[in-house]
């Protein structure tokens, strides 16, 4: 075997990771640049005109329209819709509190939930345990 | 003598009126009474006089009383409906605002809390009968996940699996196996990303991740996930989510390095791709993978959710590296897979899978696959039938091109297999699952086959 082709390989792999991990990141950000948030801060406008010896026109102003935002969801709304992915859903009751717990780290891990809807999920969960 | 006899007369028709009238009149008139009874009988009088007008007063008073009385009651009635209304908008505010904001939570036991060893997993049992063969009790399956959390961020999880297959038809017995399936740590770096390291599950499209028994909703898995993938392999993976917006949409990302596919028996040769991808000298003896060159992976998928139950998920994968011990060939492989929820009731996936590998003795290959399968639950048609509310019926088309055959040491086996079937769901976690394989195939190892299983999720 050619003492080289694993340094090439290695390489390689190591080009692919970043490719892709560039790729996602790309991917990501233009999504969510796409549609505001509800926690982001309103778009600045310009400040009071400043004054100048021009005639001062008066133009109608550009009132810009509220941004419509959508209510976060709720976390029995995102257990419908992450569970029913792979399994019939598991009825929250059918654990208990810490048993979700730890079931719900090994669901984030295997089906990629994002953590703030994974915690959403998991309080949904253990509000209505069997306890 | 005649006016003697007329006097006489007349006197004796007096004394007669006279006695007539004596007779007649009452005794009380003629009787006499005293001033002393007078006088007395007169103050009788008096006092009830008195008494009439005083018990006129008093009732003069009752009955002013009387009024007032009713009067008090009257407001009293009317603070009464007062209070009652107020009462009644007081509960319908309480049961508005009970509406509007979430239950309060209730104290966790922290003793509780702190479990943190859970198993899950799954256990199966087969009845099959192959097309020209008697029926029998195929197979029993259980498949343990234990799962133990280290605090918040940290999980280890490990899934077994131990078979008890009969031979036949082509040997009497049974065989018992116990295999690793998968045994990975897992690190939540952050809520976007998590490190997993151990023996994976590879996401090359997500049947691997998602076909455990009782998760799959058709026995047999599809021909080209078994045939053309490795299904877990030993590295090290980055893997995450990221979310889209607020209505539930994410990004979900793998990226892995894994020993990958290698050699049973150390040479190029195309039979000799091991898609496990052992490590050094196996227990049958069988040395494999002996060479020092992981393969490399990932997979980027969306995941769009419209409302809940509805849904669309899309996904891109592939992996590539070294498969024999001289490192002289490549193995490669790449899935496109999709899977759609419209409603509680109605499910679609599939995968298409194509893969590439040299090999010193047939050059460079491709083989393909794909496999598209659906099911309907009929409790959309809102029938109000308890059995058939139950059931969903399901099919699946399943297509594998140039597989290796080993008798004529060529890519040439075709198949093509239809599968239609049902699944009972006792419990949302029970299923009982019946199918029926229709096989086209010239790889004689492919046949119809009628497969009932009993799968329990825990």
């Amino acid at each position: 075997m050619n003492e080289s082709k694993p340094l090439k390989a290695l390489v390689q792999t190591t080009f692919a990771a970043v490719a892709a991990i560039a790729m996602i990141g790309g991917l990501a950000s233009t999504l969510c640049s796409a549609e505001p948030t509800a926690g982001a801060p309103p778009p600045k406008t310009d400040s009071a005109p400043a004054s100048t010896n021009s005639v001062a026109v008066k133009a109608p102003a550009l009132e810009a329209a509220p941004p419509v935002f959508k209510p976060q969801l709720t976390g029995a709304e995102l257990y419908s819709m992450h569970c029913n992915r792979c399994h019939p859903e598991r009825y929250p009751t059918e654990r208990t509190a810490a048993q979700w717990k730890t079931i719900m780290l090994h669901m984030q891990v295997r089906a990629n939930i994002p953590g703030d809807q994974a915690r959403l999920i998991l309080q949904y969960l253990q509000d209505n345990s069997g306890r | 003598m005649k006016t003697k006899m007329k006097t006489s007369r007349g006197i004796l028709g007096l004394v007669m009126a006279g006695c007539v009238i004596g007779l007649a009149l009452p005794p009380w008139v003629t009787a006499e009474v005293s001033d002393a009874d007078f006088n007395a009988l007169k103050d009788t009088v008096q006092k009830l006089g008195e008494q009439v007008q005083a018990l006129q007063q008093s009732n003069i008073v009752q009955q002013q009383t009387h009024e007032q009385d009713t009067q008090q009651i009257q407001q009293l009635k009317q603070k009464l409906a007062e209070t009652q209304q107020i009462a009644t908008n007081a509960e319908q505010k309480s049961i508005e605002a009970s509406m509007t904001q979430p239950m309060p939570r209730q104290p966790i036991d922290e003793a509780t809390v702190n479990h943190n060893f859970m198993m899950l997993g799954d256990a199966e049992f087969q009845y099959a009968k192959l097309a020209g063969q008697h029926g029998a009790f195929l197979q029993a399956d259980f498949a343990p996940i234990f799962l133990y959390r280290g605090g918040d961020n940290i999980l280890f999880e490990a899934g077994f699996d131990t078979t008890l297959q009969n031979n036949a038809p082509n040997s009497s017995g049974y065989t018992t196996t116990f295999n690793l399936s998968f045994a990975q740590l897992d690190y939540v770096i952050n809520d976007y990303m998590t490190f997993a390291g151990g023996e994976l599950l590879l996401p090359l499209g997500t049947y691997s991740e998602r076909g455990a028994g009782w998760l799959n909703k058709i026995p047999d898995d599809p021909l080209a996930v078994d045939a053309l993938l490795p299904g877990s392999g030993l590295g090290a993976e980055l893997r995450g989510g990221i979310p889209v917006g607020n209505a539930g949409k994410s990004l979900n990302y793998e990226v892995y390095v894994v020993n990958g596919p290698g050699s049973a028996d150390g040479t190029g040769n195309a039979e000799a791709l091991d898609l496990g991808g052992n490590v050094g000298v196996r227990s049958d003896g069988v040395t494999a993978n002996l060479h020092g060159h992981p393969s490399g992976g990932a997979r980027l998928g969306v995941f769009l959710p419209f409302k809940p139950h509805y849904d669309l998920e899309l996904g891109i994968s592939g992996q590539s590296g070294e498969w024999d011990d001289a490192g002289n060939h490549l193995y490669t492989a790449g899935v496109f897979d999709a899977a759609l929820h419209l409603g509680p009731s109605f499910e679609a996936k599939g995968e298409y899978i194509l893969t590439r590998y040299g090999s010193d003795d047939l050059g460079t290959h491709s083989q393909q696959g794909w496999w598209v399968q659906a099911g309907y639950k009929l409790a959309g048609l809102d029938l109000e039938l308890p059995v058939i509310n139950n059931l969903e019926i399901m099919g699946r088309y399943d297509s594998l091109h140039d597989l290796y055959d080993p008798n004529n040491n060529a890519f040439d086996f075709k198949t093509q297999r239809y599968t239609v079937g049902y699944v009972y769901y006792f419990t949302n976690t029970l299923l009982f699952e019946g199918d029926y394989e229709f096989v086209s195939s010239n790889d004689p190892s492919q046949a119809d086959q009628l497969i009932f299983q009993l799968s329990l999720g825990f």
